[in-house]
């Protein structure tokens, strides 16, 4: 059998649905989605319009509604960070979903790996155990394990806007209508809520303290003890360096699961590494996927015993001699949905909701509107095509606009599961 | 791939890898023997089985090697599910806290005969652990929980040799002789007692002091609840306390309580804890009671133990608590990929130790240089 055209569909229907498909049918799915990820870079070119998605977890129902809340396939251009699978119950139906869809709409969606991504890291978190428990075997998992292999390391976006199209929609309550930027105003910052409400915006430009802190997500706060300073793009900062032009070029924004490596100074070296292989232990490889972001100076060394913490210094050095004006990347729980750091400069976005069904956080996607100048540039190739050389100049490059949309835990009852309400552990 | 310092997860999986889940390995319900007042059987019920969960998690922490308890094993029903690292991370800090407290009991004035009353002791192995680590201490034990549960544990005992061994033989039971269903076992070093705390709450009308066989009313004393008054009503819980420090050890006997239990009900975390275990059945009342590290604080000096009230969360205990070269020693145990969500787990679990004597008791002595979380 084949899985192609209306098979395809079929599969795809049935994973909507979170049924597993046949062990053929992943078998072929797998072998038809590794042909297409061998030909993508290891940091794929990705044009804006495009959403950026941090990890999923296994969590079906709520990348479901990240769809509802984002647009569907192929409508909206989705790219997803990694850690597809583990944690959650249904890990296998959530990444097959994902590889269905990017065998139909290559073109528009794009899959980056996570740590989760690897043979070791799923025989502890619960994909192996499920792929066992779902198909009796280890086959699956196997399949599953060689297409990770494949998967790109990182995305660069070129060609967002530096400012947003408001989104017409009505305000939330706990907006105050005073701390809306002008209309007029460039707008750099947007926070949605799942239903479309405007919570929070900010204008590039515009000085920190007039904009409202966009801390407006009822059900994560208040959480005083796990809540960042500085979470959410608090106006704080985001236009230290730009001021004056409002249609500079933008730069483009990396996207990574962990973030940056010692050994990696120019983006060009990931290109360079051999990536399709079990996630290392340590090097450029293991650094991009497990790494994070820290109040430090420089690198430090990271409690989760792979990868680096990296402080604001790197960061901005790094973006300039790459002439990017953001890293997104994901990795790492943030009760908010997502939280900008450096001066805007890092961006961590979480998708997964109230997760491990434990932990309470709401979860966020990220929106990057185009600029409308990217006629011509040649989709998907190797990223750096069609890349404008930026004028050397010290000034930061202007960041794209950015809209979050935040959204919480599908409905328990959209699972259509009650009896088998997921149970997360406590300590007894 | 063979990195330095990165243990190879697969090799520690054991032989579990691929057994039943973690949901179909819970222990199995018991029968719904006993009744007890309060919300129900039910609920009851739950609480009780709350004890093998307690003790899976020991095992899994005892078998990667966060903890070393070589009776651990031995009280649990099912075989082992490996937990995940945080929740071994979690039970590691949690034992290891209580320890250091216990232990710094232990060692001062250690010519001192000393008492321990652990309440809804479950499965715990301190008495066996303790008898190892200080062979001549002059230590009476007691352990109270409901009759299922001593049942159980009394059981195991008569089971394995390396624990009624331990139990020394000036006793006028022979624990090898016990009855099969036997629920209470007495002895001048250890003691079992099947009781419903809950019985032990004033109410008005209740005039007669009961109290429990061989609890020495004037020697130091500690009373430990590790997870258990939490499932209790908070007035009830002030009525067995006030029970036993002002009825059964009454003033000056030296008496501190220490409590094992979570916190922060109100936030993102805790709201979905309360709901989430709602759903198993299970009820925190003293939670909403005692929200805040400030709140265990107090309610330490409102039972009468105002020579010393701390508390300190769990992430500030492994912080500050554990030495730097354990702390390597453990965290090179597992991968441990979930260094957020750790972080959110241990800062709604915490340790409150309180106690009265006079300031210049054997607590005093013992908790001097134990630093607390501010407060
Ligand atoms: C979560 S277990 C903890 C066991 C042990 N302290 C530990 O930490 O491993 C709670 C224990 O408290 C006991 N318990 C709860 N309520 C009780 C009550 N009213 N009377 C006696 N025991 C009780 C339960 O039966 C259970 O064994």
């Amino acid at each position: 059998m084949s899985i192609g055209g209306s098979d395809l569909d079929k599969a795809i229907a049935q994973l909507r649905a979170c049924r597993p498909i046949p062990e053929n049918q992943v078998r072929e799915l797998c072998y038809k989605a590794r042909e297409l990820l061998i030909e993508e870079g290891n940091v794929v070119g990705v044009n804006a319009p495009v959403t950026i998605c941090g990890d999923i977890h296994g969590q079906f129902h709520d990348l479901m509604e990240l769809f509802r809340v984002g647009g569907d396939v192929p409508d909206t251009n989705y790219l997803f960070m990694g850690d597809f699978v583990d944690r959650g119950f249904y890990s296998l139906e959530s990444f097959l979903l994902l590889l269905c869809l990017k065998v139909r709409y290559p073109d528009r969606l794009t899959l980056i790996r996570g740590n989760h991504e690897s043979r070791q890291i799923t025989t502890v978190y619960g994909f192996y155990d499920e792929c066992l428990r779902k198909y009796g075997s280890a086959n699956v998992w196997r399949y599953c394990c060689d297409v990770f292999d494949y998967l790109a390391l990182g995305a660069l976006v070129t060609g967002a806007s530096t400012s947003l199209t408001p989104t017409d929609g009505p305000l939330s309550d706990t907006l105050n209508a005073d701390t809306l930027p002008d209309p007029d105003a460039e707008l750099e910052i947007e926070t949605l809520s799942s239903t479309g409400e405007i919570m929070y915006r900010y204008a590039r430009n515009s000085s920190p303290q007039a904009s409202s802190q966009p801390t407006s997500n009822p059900p994560s706060s208040p959480n005083a003890s796990t809540t960042p300073s500085r979470v959410g793009a608090a106006g704080t900062g985001a236009t230290s360096s730009a001021n004056g032009s409002t249609h500079n070029e933008g730069g483009a924004v990396l996207c990574v699961h962990g973030g940056l490596s010692p050994l990696i100074d120019k983006i060009d070296k990931i290109r360079l590494l051999d990536r399709k292989q079990e996630v290392p232990h340590e090097g450029a490889m293991c650094d991009l996927l497990w790494s994070d972001p820290d109040e430090i100076d420089g690198w430090g060394l990271s409690p989760r015993g792979a990868g680096f913490l990296f402080g604001a210094d790197i960061v901005k050095h790094f973006n300039h001699q790459n002439d990017l004006s953001l890293i997104a990347r994901a990795h790492q729980l943030v009760m908010e949905g997502f939280k900008e750091m450096f001066d805007n400069t890092i961006v961590t976005v979480w998708s997964a909701p109230n997760y491990c069904y434990r932990c309470g956080n709401v979860a966020a996607i990220l929106e990057l509107d185009e600029d409308g100048s990217n006629e011509g540039y040649v989709r998907r190739s190797n990223g750096d095509a069609g890349r404008l050389k930026a004028p050397l100049v010290q000034k930061r490059l202007e960041g794209p606009g950015r809209r979050y949309r935040v959204f919480e835990a599908a409905p328990q009852d959209s699972r259509g599961m009650p009896a088998k309400k997921p149970v997360a552990d406590y300590f007894l | 791939m063979a990195a330095k310092g990165i243990p190879d997860l697969r090799t520690l999986l054991g032989s579990r890898r691929g057994g039943a889940s973690r949901r179909d390995a819970r222990p199995h319900r018991g029968p719904p023997e006993v009744r007890h007042t309060g919300r129900g059987s039910n609920a009851d019920d739950a609480v009780r089985n709350t004890d093998q969960d307690a003790a899976g998690s020991r095992v899994s922490c005892v078998d990667l090697g966060y903890l070393h308890d070589p009776y651990a094993k031995l009280f649990a029903l099912e075989p082992a599910t490996r937990r995940l690292p945080l929740l071994n991370r979690g039970t590691y800090v949690r034992t290891s806290a209580i320890d250091l407290l216990i232990d710094r009991f232990m060692m001062a004035a250690p010519e001192t005969a000393k008492q321990i009353i652990s309440l809804g002791a479950g499965t715990d192995t301190r008495y066996f652990r303790l008898c190892d680590k200080y062979p001549s201490a002059k230590l009476v034990y007691h352990e109270i929980d409901f009759p299922t549960n001593t049942a159980a544990k009394l059981a195991a005992i008569q089971r394995h040799a390396q624990l009624h061994s331990k139990l020394r033989t000036d006793s006028p039971q022979d624990p090898a002789s016990l009855g099969p269903g036997a629920t209470t076992y007495h002895s001048a070093t250890y003691n079992v007692h099947a009781l419903d705390l809950r019985s032990l709450a004033h109410t008005i009308a209740d005039a007669t002091p009961q109290t429990l066989p061989n609890l020495d009313p004037s020697i130091p004393t500690l009373i430990l609840s590790e997870m258990c008054l939490v499932y209790l009503q908070a007035s009830t819980v002030s009525s067995i306390i006030s029970r036993f420090v002002n009825d059964f050890l009454p003033t000056p006997t030296p008496v501190s309580l220490v409590l094992y239990e979570p916190i922060l009900p109100n936030d993102a975390f805790g709201r979905v804890m309360t709901s989430n275990l709602s759903s198993r059945n299970i009820y925190l009342p003293t939670l909403s009671a005692y929200p805040e590290l400030g709140d265990q604080r107090a309610r330490l000096k409102q039972y009468g133990l105002a020579d010393g009230a701390k508390a300190a969360d769990n992430e500030w205990i492994w912080r500050e608590w554990i030495p730097e070269e354990e702390k390597e020693r453990v965290a090179g145990l597992e991968f441990l990929d979930e260094m957020e969500e750790l972080d959110l787990l241990l800062k709604h679990y915490c340790v409150a130790w309180g106690w009265r004597d006079d300031g210049q008791g054997v607590f005093s002595e013992a908790w001097r240089d134990i630093r607390d979380a501010g407060g």
